[in-house]
C-alpha cells in the first residue's frame, strides 16, 4: 500500500475513484478471453475450439459481472454456455463431422479470414474508440434484476408477448419440418 | 431493498385496447386455427383456408374503426404509435396476407402440405408485420422483424420432399440469422450513443452528438444493410433468387410482396423517427443500394429462362425503385414528406402488381407443372383471360400508363426531380434507362404468351378454382385504380412520420 502511495500516477487508485480490484479482475478476464480467443481460431480440433468458446463467453458474463449487470451476465452463461455451446457440440457429433483434427484448413480461406478479423477488429476498435474515449461507467446506479423484470412486463410488454407466439410458431414449424411422414 | 417494496413499485402500464385490436384479433385467430386442427383433426382440413382468409379480413375492421377515429394512439412514451402510416402499413399487409392465403388455398391442399400448421405460421408472420407497422423502438424492430421471419424461414422450407426447396429454407435462415446479427449489432452500437431503444430518443442523441461520430455511422451502416437483406437490395440479394425458386410459389409471393414490405416499412421508421438528423450518412448508403439493385436486377434478369427466378431479380430491380426516393429524403422535410409518400404508394402498387403476376403464374403452373418461360408460350390461345391478366401485371411492373406501376414510378420521378440535387437528378436518369431495360424483358414473357403457340399444341384449358379468380380481380382491380384515378387512392397513401420524429 505505502509502495503504491508513493508512486506517481497511483494516486487514482487510493483515492476511492477507481476501484481496483475490478480493474485487477477485468486485466485478467481480458487476458484470459484474448488467449482463449486466439487459441479457438487456431486450434485444428473442432471440439477443442467449442471449449475454448466456453472460456471466452464465460469470461465475457464475468465483465458484465464486474459492470453491475448481474442479470445479463447470468444470462450470458445460461443461454451461452448452456444452451449455444451444448448444441454445437451435438451439433459436431451428430453430423460425425471432423471429430479429431481437420487436416484440410485452406490456407486461402485461412487468410481471407485472417484479413477480415483484422479488417472488422480495427475499423470497430477504432470507431468505438473514437466514440466514446474514455467515457466511465456510471457505476453508483448498477442495473437490479428486479427492474429489468418491472420493465419487460410495462414498457416492453408488446415485444415480449410477441416473443412467446414467435416461441410457439416456431415450435410448431420446427416440427413440421423435422418430423417423418 | 427488500422484496415487498419493489413488488410494490411495479405499475400495470396503460393499455389502450382499442390501438391493439388488429393484433389481438389476429392472434385470436391464429389461437382458433390451432384449436380447431386439435379438436377436429381431419374433419376441419377444408375449413382452414376459409377461417384464416376471414380472420385477416376480421383483423381489418379494428383497423377501418381506429381509421374512422383518426386520433394518433401513442403508447408506452412513444414506443408504439398507432398513427396513419401505421394503419396504411398494416392494410397494406393484411391485404396482401389475404391474397397470399387465396393463392395458397389449393396449392397447400393439393400437395397435402400440412394445412393448418400453414396456415398458422402465416398468420404468425402476418402478425409480426402489423406489429412491425407500429413499432418505434429498436426492440420492438428487432422482435417483430424475428416473428415475421422465423416462420418465413420455415415456410420456405414446406415441401419437405423437394430438396430445392431444403436448399432454399436453409439458405433463407442462414443468410437471415446473418443479417439479423449485424442489423443488431448496429443497433447495439447506436443504443450505446443514446442509451435508449426508443427511436425519437436516438433521434435526439443524434442531434445532439457532434457531426460525425464514428459509432452512429456505423451503427446506421450496420442497421440499414440488415433491412437491405430482408428487402433484397443488391448486394444483399444472392439469397433471392434460390430461395423464390425453390420456395413453394404462394409462399415466394409472400415473400416477393409482404415480407419485403416489412422490410421497407421498417427502414422507413428508422430513417424517418431515427436517423432523420442524418442525411449525410443514410443518403449515399440509400443512394448506392437503390442504383445497384436496380442496374443488377434488371441486367440478371435478362437472361432467366424461368419465370420465378425473372421475377426475382425484377423484385431487386424494383427494390432499387422503392428505396430511392430515400435518397433525397433528408434534403427538407417537405421533400421528405413527398419521398415517404412516394414510396407507401409503390408499396401499395408493387403488392397488387406483384401478387397478381404470381396468381397467374400459380394458375398456369397448375396445369403444366413447370414455370420455364417456354411453358407459358401460347397461353393467350388456351387461357386468353389469364394472358390479358398477365398484361396488366406485366405492363404494371414495366411502368406503361394508364396502370398502376406508371403512377408508382412517376411519384418517384417527381420526388428525385423536386429535391434538385445533382445526386437525384443522377438517380433518376439510372432509373429511367433501367426502366427501358425492365421493359424488354417483361415484353419478352408477354410476346410468348401472346404469339407463340403452346408446346405440343396442346391446348386443355386452365382449370380454374375459386380462390384464384377472387385473388386476381382482387390485384388487377388494385393495379388499375391505382393507374386510372391516382388521386382518389394516393389520399390514402399520404402519410408522414417527420410530425413525429420532430
Amino acid at each position: 500500500m505505502t509502495v503504491l502511495a508513493a508512486l506517481q500516477g497511483f494516486d487514482s487508485l487510493m483515492s476511492g475513484d477507481t476501484v481496483v480490484a475490478q480493474n485487477i479482475a477485468f486485466g485478467i478476464l481480458a487476458l484470459v478471453m484474448i488467449v482463449a480467443a486466439l487459441r479457438m481460431v487456431t486450434t485444428s480440433n473442432v471440439v477443442h475450439a467449442a471449449l475454448y468458446l466456453v472460456i471466452v463467453l464465460a469470461g465475457v458474463s464475468g465483465i458484465f459481472i464486474l459492470l453491475g449487470a448481474e442479470f445479463v451476465g447470468v444470462t450470458q452463461v445460461l443461454v451461452y454456455i448452456g444452451a449455444i455451446v451444448v448444441l454445437f457440440l451435438f451439433g459436431i457429433m451428430l453430423t460425425r463431422g471432423a471429430l479429431g483434427e481437420d487436416e484440410e484448413a485452406d490456407t486461402e480461406k485461412r487468410r481471407m479470414a485472417v484479413l477480415v478479423g483484422v479488417l472488422v477488429l480495427v475499423v470497430t476498435g477504432g470507431a468505438v474508440l473514437d466514440s466514446f474515449g474514455d467515457a466511465a461507467v456510471n457505476r453508483a446506479a448498477p442495473s437490479l434484476t428486479a427492474e429489468i423484470g418491472d420493465t419487460i412486463f410495462s414498457q416492453y410488454i408488446v415485444p415480449f408477448e410477441a416473443v412467446s407466439v414467435l416461441l410457439l410458431a416456431a415450435l410448431i414449424g420446427a416440427i413440421v419440418v423435422a418430423r417423418k411422414d | 431493498m427488500s422484496v415487498e417494496l419493489l413488488t410494490l413499485a411495479f405499475e400495470r402500464p396503460p393499455i389502450d385496447w382499442h390501438a391493439f385490436a388488429p393484433e389481438i384479433t389476429l392472434l385470436c385467430v391464429g389461437v382458433l386455427i390451432t384449436l380447431v386442427d386439435i379438436v377436429f383433426l381431419e374433419r376441419a382440413r377444408p375449413y382452414t383456408a376459409a377461417l384464416a382468409g376471414l380472420g385477416v379480413l376480421a383483423t381489418l375492421i379494428p383497423i377501418l374503426t381506429l381509421a374512422l377515429d383518426g386520433a394518433d394512439r401513442t403508447m408506452f412514451g412513444g414506443a408504439y404509435v398507432v398513427d396513419d402510416f401505421a394503419l396504411v402499413t398494416k392494410a397494406i399487409f393484411l391485404l396482401a396476407g389475404y391474397v397470399v392465403i387465396l393463392l395458397s388455398t389449393n396449392y397447400v391442399a393439393e400437395g397435402d402440405y400440412w394445412e393448418n400448421e400453414y396456415y398458422g405460421l402465416l398468420l404468425a408472420s402476418l402478425m409480426g408485420m402489423v406489429m412491425m407497422a407500429s413499432s418505434r423502438d429498436l426492440i420492438s424492430i428487432f422482435v417483430a422483424l424475428e416473428l415475421l421471419s422465423i416462420p418465413a424461414y420455415l415456410m420456405v422450407a414446406w415441401r419437405k420432399r423437394d430438396l430445392r426447396s431444403n436448399e432454399a429454407g436453409l439458405k433463407y435462415y442462414l443468410m437471415g440469422v446473418f443479417a439479423s446479427a449485424v442489423m443488431l449489432y448496429g443497433m447495439s452500437l447506436l443504443f450505446g450513443v443514446a442509451g435508449s431503444t426508443q427511436l425519437s430518443h436516438i433521434a435526439d442523441a443524434l442531434v445532439g452528438a457532434g457531426p460525425s461520430v464514428a459509432v452512429i455511422t456505423m451503427g446506421i451502416v450496420f442497421v440499414v444493410a440488415g433491412f437491405a437483406f430482408k428487402v433484397s437490395a443488391a448486394p444483399f440479394h444472392t439469397w433471392a433468387p434460390d430461395v423464390y425458386v425453390g420456395a413453394p410459389t404462394p409462399v415466394t409471393a409472400f415473400l416477393a410482396v409482404a415480407s419485403k414490405a416489412a422490410g421497407f416499412v421498417a427502414l422507413l421508421q428508422l430513417v424517418y423517427v431515427g436517423f432523420y438528423a442524418r442525411p449525410e450518412v443514410f443518403e449515399p448508403l440509400v443512394w448506392i443500394l437503390a442504383a445497384v439493385s436496380m442496374t443488377v436486377g434488371n441486367l440478371i434478369a435478362l437472361r432467366q429462362t424461368d419465370l420465378v427466378r425473372l421475377m426475382a431479380y425484377s423484385g431487386i430491380a424494383q427494390t432499387g425503385f422503392i428505396i430511392a426516393p430515400l435518397a433525397v429524403a433528408g434534403h427538407s422535410g417537405a421533400i421528405g414528406d413527398q419521398a415517404l409518400s412516394a414510396v407507401v404508394t409503390y408499396l401499395a402498387v408493387y403488392a397488387a402488381m406483384n401478387l397478381g403476376a404470381f396468381a397467374v403464374i400459380i394458375t398456369l403452373a397448375r396445369r403444366s407443372g413447370s414455370t420455364e418461360i417456354g411453358s407459358f408460350s401460347g397461353a393467350f390461345h388456351y387461357a386468353p383471360a389469364m394472358t390479358v391478366a398477365m398484361t396488366i401485371f406485366f405492363g404494371s411492373l414495366a411502368g406503361i400508363p394508364p396502370l398502376g406501376g406508371w403512377f408508382a414510378k412517376f411519384e418517384v420521378f417527381r420526388v428525385l426531380a423536386t429535391a434538385g440535387e445533382p445526386w437525384g437528378y443522377a438517380l433518376a436518369v439510372i432509373a429511367a434507362v433501367n426502366a427501358v431495360i425492365a421493359l424488354y424483358y417483361y415484353a419478352a414473357v408477354l410476346l410468348k404468351m401472346w404469339a407463340e403457340d403452346a408446346p405440343e399444341g396442346d391446348h386443355r384449358p386452365v382449370p380454374f378454382t375459386p380462390s384464384l379468380t377472387s385473388a386476381l380481380v382482387i390485384c388487377g382491380g388494385v393495379t388499375l385504380l391505382f393507374g386510372v384515378v391516382p388521386q382518389v387512392v394516393a389520399r390514402f397513401t399520404d402519410v408522414s412520420l417527420l410530425a413525429l420524429g420532430g
